[in-house]
């Protein structure tokens, strides 16, 4: 087990030549059977032969802007406690039904909206459908349900502030996003707001924004011997919209600070690392120019260990485990967001290479670069969607901006064929030299450093 | 339910390397994945953290590929790669659209064989600084970052293979030289010490071919690793603790205790115990502490599978605030107690049955995620067709094994414990100020 006498290694053979690579077949993303349910759901089945555990998915898309601004976190309480109880069993008896046959129902809530997703071995999936249909038509929202769900919230919201990654993501948020906006504010609500969330507050924010209208519901996996809408059509179709719902009306531009082109350093003394975040807006689904070449971009830049970003800070100069960067789309409008994290003493340094990274990218790609992203994004598609759940959370995260998989497949072809020109024009369209950016540690480590690089204002925030 | 039945076919190199082919072909992709059988449980005092930076060092060159060249090489025809550390392995894997699995195979031999033709000073410095980096990120600079390194020093003794974690210490690293990572290279690494595993769009016949024309040439050139040559370590005698102040957001307790080595029926005896006492959310722990008193937030409730004569089973409680911690670990060992003198009802056994087997069936419905299961199984536990046999094993644990089970692995007794308390810190400051 442990260290053997020196010895002479055994030398190995030179090596045969360097095989060639066989040019795969053309890949689409497995197409959907669509279709509708009685109370107005749309509805995707992905057959995927051999995946015995499928993936159901339903999408109710829902602007946070709907929460009351004092209650804000509501939608997520809400959203936490569906399965905690419905008008015919209590929260206990609920986890056991579920577990009895192994299946797993989780709901959350996005900036998108709610979404339920249910994961159950083939054979059970009507017993699955039934709990998933009790969650959603007749949740009972028991008062000591919410009010544990509030305290996991509060506590959750001291977690967060003492991970960097998250802290650094809420500044972020605060500094880029106008205050006027709901983007500004963490999506499950602040510690004032949550603490006012009461069961009456869970209860009218349910009936006024969770229905079927205008949800997606989605299926994939082994559907080989199974009627999956006459499943659905028992279950999640007998979901009705309540009279008292209303429609989430169009989707909004979510407004940008004035001054969110700045430095903010949240202090937290003794910190060994210094936590970066660093954005600029981005494009949506639905860019003019088009999506496609923004997954390619964020690659390039910074998707992995030989991305400009790590060649140099991680491969050359060591500051880091790997930084990563890519574009975020939203509903209406993006945005392109660079993070990781970076020795403390080198912060200053670390951000002006990071920055350069960042800036010199205006110049252009080259065609090598691009294609080899090109290639990653495009050839890795087949084995990357070949599960039941990965295919059933792409198909639920598009459905929220009215799209499918088909987007999704017709972007790979346009990447296939990305040229440089437009790579490079696509970067330039958003990349400006505008940042905001967050820093998280030990300001008296760096912050004369980075005052130093005059990238603009510099405030200290506490933690 | 069915029993599953994924295709699997083995056949050993006359240099040693055990290759398993397990055809799918739903996906035109294969997953090359390697285990070799060294972790930080093979490390000597004084070179801790080895194993896991060796794995860093293996993305530098070797010598036909240049440093980086390996990810880049696969990534631009459509690969996903990566490697992981652990107590009892390293592995590397990849999953390539089937027409680059030959460049896969020979940029794998490669390293395998050739790998100290490319390595530098240089290298070395490098990946020493982004290790120092992934420590400060993972451990040094996150809330309870260090718990699981206290409980692993805790629940095992001094000297143990199991007693430090893979990151190892930074002092160790530092004190690293070329010579030292050559000896590691030429003592662990080598086909007679390695399995691989194919899962993907390839026959067995095929397979087999493929890694042998790149894989055959190398000589047996490892100190071939003997598993089972762990003793068995019996649970502790006596609870032990450590309590830690520190800027944390809550209180948190674990309660870590030694169990069976991995794939043993009495291994998923005390798993099944521990699904019930706290692992489902219908489990006991879970439905009075969470749900009822609200003496916590939040519980957890599982056991990591070693190979070595021992695993560790391990429980933890995010506590709410104003409760006392102690109050909680009382009403755990309470629990304990209980169940091991009653062992589980047929509602609790169901559902822990059903919920391991719906993971079960996830877990392998990659490509990716089963070849390495496959390459778990057959490296550790000599055992090829794990993946298709565990569930019936599962299935086989009776009420009175798993009541037994706990009464010898889960007692309060046996418990190791590591507080990690809410203290005054820097945090706290700021918000006094």
């Amino acid at each position: 087990m442990t260290g053997v006498p020196q010895r002479t290694r055994m030398s190995a053979p030179d090596a045969l030549p360097r095989p060639d690579v066989l040019v795969p077949q053309p890949y689409e993303l497995p197409v959907p059977t669509r279709f509708r349910l009685a109370n107005g759901a749309s509805g995707l089945a992905y057959d995927l032969p051999g995946q015995y555990v499928l993936s159901v998915r339903l999408s109710v898309p829902m602007p946070l802007r709907v929460e009351p601004r004092d209650l804000e976190g509501v939608a997520t309480i809400m959203a936490r406690t569906l399965d905690e109880g419905t008008a015919r069993h209590t929260s206990v008896e609920f986890a056991r039904l579920l577990e009895r046959r192994g299946v797993a129902i989780g709901c959350g809530v996005g900036d998108s909206g709610l979404s339920v997703e249910l994961d159950v071995a083939k054979h059970h999936l009507a017993y699955g459908l039934d709990l998933m249909h009790q969650c959603l038509a007749e949740p009972a929202f028991p008062a000591e349900e919410v009010a544990r769900q509030v305290s996991t919230r509060l506590a959750e919201i001291e977690q967060e502030r003492s991970v960097a990654s998250h802290r650094a993501a809420a500044e972020f948020a605060a500094t880029f996003y106008s205050p006027v906006g709901r983007s500004s504010r963490p999506v499950g609500g602040t510690a004032e707001t949550v603490a006012a969330i009461t069961r009456d507050a869970v209860v009218a924010f349910h009936a006024e924004h969770v229905a079927p209208a205008e949800a997606t519901v989605v299926v994939a996996g082994d559907l080989a011997g199974l009627d999956v809408v006459a499943e659905l059509d028992l279950s999640l179709g007998r979901w009705g919209t309540p009279d008292t719902y209303r429609s989430p009306g169009p989707w909004q531009v979510t407004p940008r600070a004035d001054d969110r082109a700045r430095i903010v350093v949240v202090d937290r003394p003794s910190s060994v690392q210094t936590e970066l975040m660093i954005g600029a807006p981005g494009p949506d689904r639905r860019h003019p120019g088009g999506w496609a070449p923004y997954p390619l971009l964020g690659f390039l830049v910074g998707g992995s260990p030989t991305a400009r970003i790590d060649a140099v800070l991680r491969e050359d100069k060591g500051y880091t485990y790997g930084i990563r960067s890519t574009f975020r789309p939203r509903r209406r409008g993006g945005v392109f967001i660079t993070a990781g994290s970076v020795r403390s003493e080198v912060t200053g340094d670390a951000l002006r290479l990071l920055l350069d990274v960042l800036e010199h990218g205006r110049e252009g790609f080259t065609q090598d670069e691009v294609d080899h992203a090109a290639q990653f994004l495009v050839l890795t598609a087949p084995s990357r969607y070949a599960t039941a759940d990965t295919i059933a959370d792409e198909a639920a995260s598009l459905s929220f901006d009215g799209l499918d998989t088909g987007f999704t497949s017709r972007n790979l072809v346009e990447i296939a064929g990305m040229d440089a020109e437009r790579a490079g024009a696509a970067y330039r369209e958003f990349i400006d030299g505008r940042w905001t950016v967050v820093l998280v540690g030990d300001a008296a480590s760096f912050l004369a450093d980075v005052q130093a690089l005059g990238r603009g204002d510099v405030t200290v925030v506490p933690n | 339910m069915a029993d599953i039945a994924y295709p699997i076919a083995e056949r050993t190199l006359p240099n040693g390397l055990r290759v398993i082919v397990s055809q799918d072909r739903t996906v035109p992709s294969v997953t090359v994945n390697l285990w070799v059988k060294v972790g930080s449980r093979d490390e000597v005092p004084g070179r801790t953290g080895f194993a896991h930076l060796f794995e860093h060092l293996m993305f530098q060159g070797s010598a036909n590929v240049a440093s980086g060249e390996h990810f880049s090489a696969l990534m631009g025809v459509g690969g996903r790669l990566n490697a992981t550390t652990w107590f009892d392995r390293t592995n590397y894997f990849e999953t390539v659209p089937k027409g680059a699995l030959e460049l896969a195979l020979w940029l794998e031999a490669d390293r395998q064989g050739r790998l100290l033709d490319a390595l530098t000073q240089e290298n070395l410095d490098n990946q020493r600084d982004v290790v120092k980096e992934e420590k400060r990120q993972r451990y040094d600079n996150a809330p309870y970052g260090h718990a699981m390194r206290d409980v692993y020093a805790t629940l095992f003794p001094e000297g143990h293979p199991y007693h430090h974690p893979t990151i190892g210490s930074m002092e160790d690293l530092e004190a690293a030289t070329l010579d030292d990572v050559h000896a590691f290279f030429a003592t662990h690494y080598g086909p007679n010490n390695t399995v691989l595993t194919l899962v993907g769009d390839i026959s067995p016949e095929d397979g087999f071919a493929a890694v042998e024309k790149y894989f055959g040439p190398l000589p047996p050139s490892a100190v071939a690793r003997t598993e089972g040559s762990m003793p068995p370590l019996a649970p502790l005698t006596g609870p032990v603790r450590l309590e830690r102040s520190e800027p944390v957001p809550n209180d948190r307790l674990y309660l870590a205790f030694r169990l069976p080595a991995d794939a043993t029926p009495e291994f998923h005896a005390v798993g099944l115990a521990m699904d019930a006492i706290g692992g489902l959310s219908s489990s006991r722990l879970v439905e009075h502490l969470v749900r009822q008193e609200r003496l916590v937030t939040g519980l957890t409730a599982h056991p990591l599978g070693f190979a070595g004569g021992v695993s560790l089973g391990l429980i933890s409680a995010d506590i709410s605030a104003g409760v006392d911690p102690a109050d909680v670990e009382r009403a755990i060992c309470a629990e304990l107690e209980r169940f091991a003198e009653t062992g589980p009802t047929d509602i609790e056994m169901e559902s822990a049955v059903a919920e391991t087997e719906r993971a079960w069936l996830s877990a392998l419905a990659s490509h990716d995620d089963r070849a390495d299961h496959i390459s778990h199984y057959a490296a550790l536990h000599d055992d090829t067709a794990y993946i298709n046999t565990f569930l019936a094993q599962v299935r086989a644990v009776t009420v009175e094994e798993v009541r037994a089970a706990a009464a010898r692995y889960l007692q309060p007794s046996s418990r190791a414990v590591v507080a990690y308390l809410m203290a005054p810190g820097p945090i706290a400051d700021e918000e006094l100020s």
